[in-house]
């Protein structure tokens, strides 16, 4: 065997070492926010805005009080949701990219139960199921082709958000419009309706959906058999089947887990949202757009791993909460796509690590960082031992 | 010749002096190692997994940076930011894990080693070249089928053939010949002589003393990263170089094995055959992942209390046989039992439900999910037993954590606890992991496929141990190794398979090595009489 050098310096340098080339997950996270806040900042300079005092007023929008930190959460409630739906396809080794679409039904599957009435509490839980099992029927038809044909997820998933977009815009204009404000479809009734959670802000129970499912799903994963036997065959397919896992199974399975998330976003969406409780087909479905591939976003900042999701569609919800602000912050108004400029550059900043793989230069001078690194160290433990 | 030699002394090809590397996790794989290659010499590397011999080679094929130390050349220090830029000076290794690219041919992954790999015209050469090459060297493998679809040997064929059609200076060889025969092996070492005389230079890296001490004209020795003997291989004794190599410790046992007077033979013994079969396999036939028959009718029974070992070059059939007997590949035809109960076609779960234990040939692919902990790949396979899975599948880590030290213990592999990836682990302690894990379920039969491939003598006695105590508590054993002198010194009973089909099934002790190597290589007694 090799052998190993004093335990201490080890430790110390392989923690240099991960800080350097490949960086601990929740800190590459953390860097890659601050690359992409920091990348907002040289574009608003450069169009002539002041990036601190729009930073500034958008930290404010979005931690700066109650109010604030509620907007930011029940901005993060559906993200929460739709990052769990990629991540747990992920970590069964599927690609899905089918979120939006499966949060599309979600949604319209959550307005139909203003068809009937059932008391409190009852009805919620039926709004939740309608919805999961809606978004769940959706992701299955990508996953039976991908599992009986051999159809790419990737292509078939974002197929079918377009398929479930023009077919959600349509039932919400012609199917379940409310016949007095054709601009929206009907209401959530107030028997299913989220209460809120902090008054006149739009923050409501559903936040507890989402939490309470990304606990389910960290149990899920990391603490049952089932969870066991889909990470296994996500790492290594061939393994997991010599180990008598059915990797047909958890495939499955995780198209069903992301299906049951992304239905449950969009009913904590229109179950959740003041003061309508309704979809507003006028627009184009303004307030599901783009919530699914946020999602996707958000589990890559928040490392796939439901605990970490949650964190990062706090930061998400806070960009979009506190990015309203911003554009109306006194002399300095910074349009709001600005904030979409900096969610943008934080995905391209979580790729800096495989930059680094790629180009050597970069390697070469972290590694010889290291190496004075470590002579350093090594001087000083001589120090300490003598 | 002898003035050419003399000649040569003076000048080197290339000398590496004083290297040390500290890997960037602080491990010290080489210390103020010094050699010098010359032209028109074999050089044999050994020393045992982690020496620190694959590292050496690295630095002087500018693969990896010396952390201190440099390579120099007649020309001055060099350095290569590639393997490319390595073979253009005249350096070409063959590593023992292969850099194939699984859905390209021969041809085209040779290519890939070429500046402008992929025209047409460039292509066509290469397949001329190397059709050249192959008759010449005798070693042949298909050129038109991707390499993903070749055994390993084959693959470990295309890497040498990869190199040579290079026109290499100084060739470097990790571990080539664990995947060949005997008389592959022969055939290799006709050509690294003559290489040689080419005013070649090779490094041959191994573990095998028996290997250095035919071919090299010099070994050097290298222990836990310290070079700890460079001697002219005339002056070289077994004994000496199995001390110098593993040190004073298991130096005997060393010794023992060198030899290959393995110390089980003396105990083998008759197994009462009219007794109880566990596994009996009738006419089984199997294709193989080109839908060629990889196992063509192939019957046999493997008994309670010994060990059936299946010998032969690999793709023969071995991997598509072990592959049928559990539950990963469908077979075509033909009938398996274990304890009577059918096994062909069901998952791998049932048939680990019936007493399988199966060690896998290829362990980072099938045998262990490297990204989880030792306690995850623990229980690969038996995670759905109730010792570990609670109420609504829930599991019980604390079980599991338990369960993986108790491997740790009695398996003596070494990590730094249960929850250390496997993937940082050593190549024996991620076999001894796999291997603790099959033997744990307490299995009626254990399928091992090539258990102790690229591992040092220390794991790799500690493993044939192992399989010996299961035999000797009345488990059967299926043992396939390419490792001719295990399968001959460890099974009870060996069959040589050839082209899917055994050649013949006997004591090993009825075999001598030149009659295995022949069949091995497909010629039986009849034809050889005839």
């Amino acid at each position: 065997m090799s052998t190993k050098e004093a335990p201490q310096q080890s430790r110390l340098l392989r923690g240099v070492h991960r800080t350097l080339t490949g960086l601990h997950p929740v800190l590459e996270s953390l860097i890659a926010a601050l690359v992409g806040l920091l990348v907002g900042a040289i574009l608003m300079s450069i169009w002539g805005f002041h990036p601190w005092k729009a930073y500034f007023a958008l930290i404010q929008g979005a931690y700066g009080g109650s109010y604030e930190w509620a907007s930011s959460l029940s901005r993060a409630t559906p993200l929460i949701l739709t990052a769990l739906t990629f991540s747990i396809c992920l970590r069964a080794g599927m690609f899905n990219i089918g979120a939006e679409g499966q949060m599309y039904m979600g949604a319209i599957a959550a307005v139909c139960i203003t068809y009937f009435t059932l008391p409190p509490g009852l009805h919620h839980i039926v709004g939740l199921i309608f919805a999961a099992v809606v978004g769940a029927a959706w992701s299955l038809i990508p996953a039976a082709l991908k599992l009986m044909r051999g159809v790419s997820e990737v292509i078939s998933t974002i197929m079918f958000n377009w398929i479930a977009r023009w077919l959600a815009l349509y039932l919400a204009i012609y199917v379940i419009v409310d016949p007095l404000r054709p601009e929206k479809t009907l209401s959530i009734p107030l028997t299913a309706r989220f209460p809120i959670l902090v008054p006149r802000t739009d923050l409501s129970y559903g936040i507890f959906v989402s939490i309470g499912f990304a606990l389910v799903i960290y149990f899920l994963l990391w603490h049952t058999a089932t969870g066991y036997e889909l990470r296994a065959a996500g790492l290594n397919p061939s393994a997991a089947r010599y180990g008598g896992i059915r990797t047909k199974r958890t495939m499955f399975l995780s198209f069903i887990l992301g299906g049951i998330a992304a239905g449950l976003a969009g009913a904590t969406i229109v179950m959740g949202l003041p003061p309508t409780y309704a979809v507003y087909g006028g627009g184009g479905l303004p307030q599901l757009l783009n919530m699914g591939f946020d999602g996707m976003a958000v589990a890559m900042v928040g490392r796939n791993h439901p605990i970490g999701i949650i964190v990062a569609a706090v930061f998400f919800g806070g960009l979009n909460a506190g990015g309203r602000v911003m554009q109306f912050y006194g002399s300095n108004p910074v349009p709001l796509e600005m904030v979409r400029v900096v969610m943008g550059a934080i995905v391209l900043a979580m790729s800096i690590p495989e930059l680094i793989r790629l180009f050597p230069m970069a390697k070469k001078g972290g590694q010889k960082l290291i190496q004075s690194l470590r002579r350093a160290t090594r001087g000083t433990i001589e120090e300490e031992s003598a | 010749m002898s003035e050419v030699k003399a000649l040569n002394q003076d000048g080197f090809f290339l000398r590496a002096e004083r290297i040390t590397k500290v890997y960037s996790d602080g491990t010290v794989a080489l210390k103020e190692a010094s050699l010098e290659i010359h032209p028109h010499e074999i050089i044999g590397l050994l020393g045992e997994n982690g020496a620190g011999k694959t590292t050496l080679t690295k630095i002087v094929s500018g693969l990896l940076p010396p952390t201190r130390g440099r390579v120099i050349s007649p020309k001055g220090a060099v350095r290569f930011a590639s393997p490319r830029e390595a073979l253009g000076f005249g350096i070409g290794m063959v590593h023992q894990h292969f850099a194939l690219v699984g859905p390209f041919t021969a041809a085209e992954n040779v290519a890939l080693s070429y500046e402008r790999p992929f025209s047409r015209l460039r292509l066509t050469k290469i397949i001329e070249k190397l059709e050249a090459l192959m008759e010449e060297s005798g070693l042949q493998v298909p050129l038109d089928v991707p390499v993903e679809k070749l055994a390993v040997g084959e693959q470990q064929r295309v890497e040498v053939l990869k190199v040579l059609s290079r026109d290499v200076d100084l060739l470097i060889l990790d571990e080539p010949t664990s995947v060949l025969t005997p008389l592959e092996v022969d055939e290799l070492f006709n050509l690294l002589r003559r290489l040689r005389d080419a005013d070649k230079s090779i490094i041959l890296i191994t573990h095998k003393l028996k290997e250095v001490q035919d071919v090299t004209d010099r070994i050097v020795v290298l222990r836990q990263g310290e070079m700890v003997g460079d001697v002219r291989t005339t002056e070289a004794t077994t004994e000496r170089l199995a001390q110098l190599m593993v040190g004073q410790a298991i130096e005997q046992e060393a010794v023992e094995l060198s030899d290959k007077e393995l110390p089980v033979r003396k105990t083998r013994k008759a197994v009462d055959r009219s007794g109880k079969s566990i596994l009996h396999v009738e006419n089984l036939v199997a294709r193989g992942n080109t839908g060629k028959i990889a196992v063509d009718d192939v019957s046999f029974d493997v008994y309670a209390g010994e060990i059936f070992g299946i010998a032969g070059v690999e793709g023969n059939g071995q991997t598509e046989l072990v592959e049928s007997l559990t539950g990963l590949r469908v077979p075509k035809s033909g009938t398996a039992t274990i304890n009577g109960i059918n096994i062909l076609g069901i998952d791998p779960r049932q048939i680990y439900r019936l007493g399988v234990a199966h060690i896998p040939e290829d362990r980072w692919e099938l045998g262990l999910v490297l990204p989880f902990t030792l306690a995850e790949n623990a229980i690969l396979g038996v995670h759905r037993w109730k010792e570990f899975r609670g109420a609504f599948s829930v599991l019980k880590w604390g079980k599991i954590n338990q369960h993986a030290r108790e491997l740790m213990d009695r398996f003596e592999i070494r990590a730094a606890g249960p929850s250390a990836p496997a993937k940082s682990l050593s190549g024996g302690n991620q076999q001894k992991l796999i291997v603790g894990r099959e033997l744990a379920k307490d299995p009626a039969i254990i399928v091992a496929a090539q258990p102790t491939r690229g591992l040092d003598i220390g794991s790799a006695y500690y493993i044939r141990q192992t399989l010996l105590d299961m035999r000797g508590k009345g488990r059967a054993i299926l043992l396939v190794s390419a490792d001719l002198d295990e399968v001959l010194a460890y099974a009870d009973r060996v069959a040589i398979m050839y082209e899917g089909k055994f050649m013949e099934v006997c004591s090993p002790d009825e075999l001598d090595r030149e009659r295995v190597g022949m069949l091995m290589g497909g010629v039986t007694a009849a034809k050889e009489t005839a």
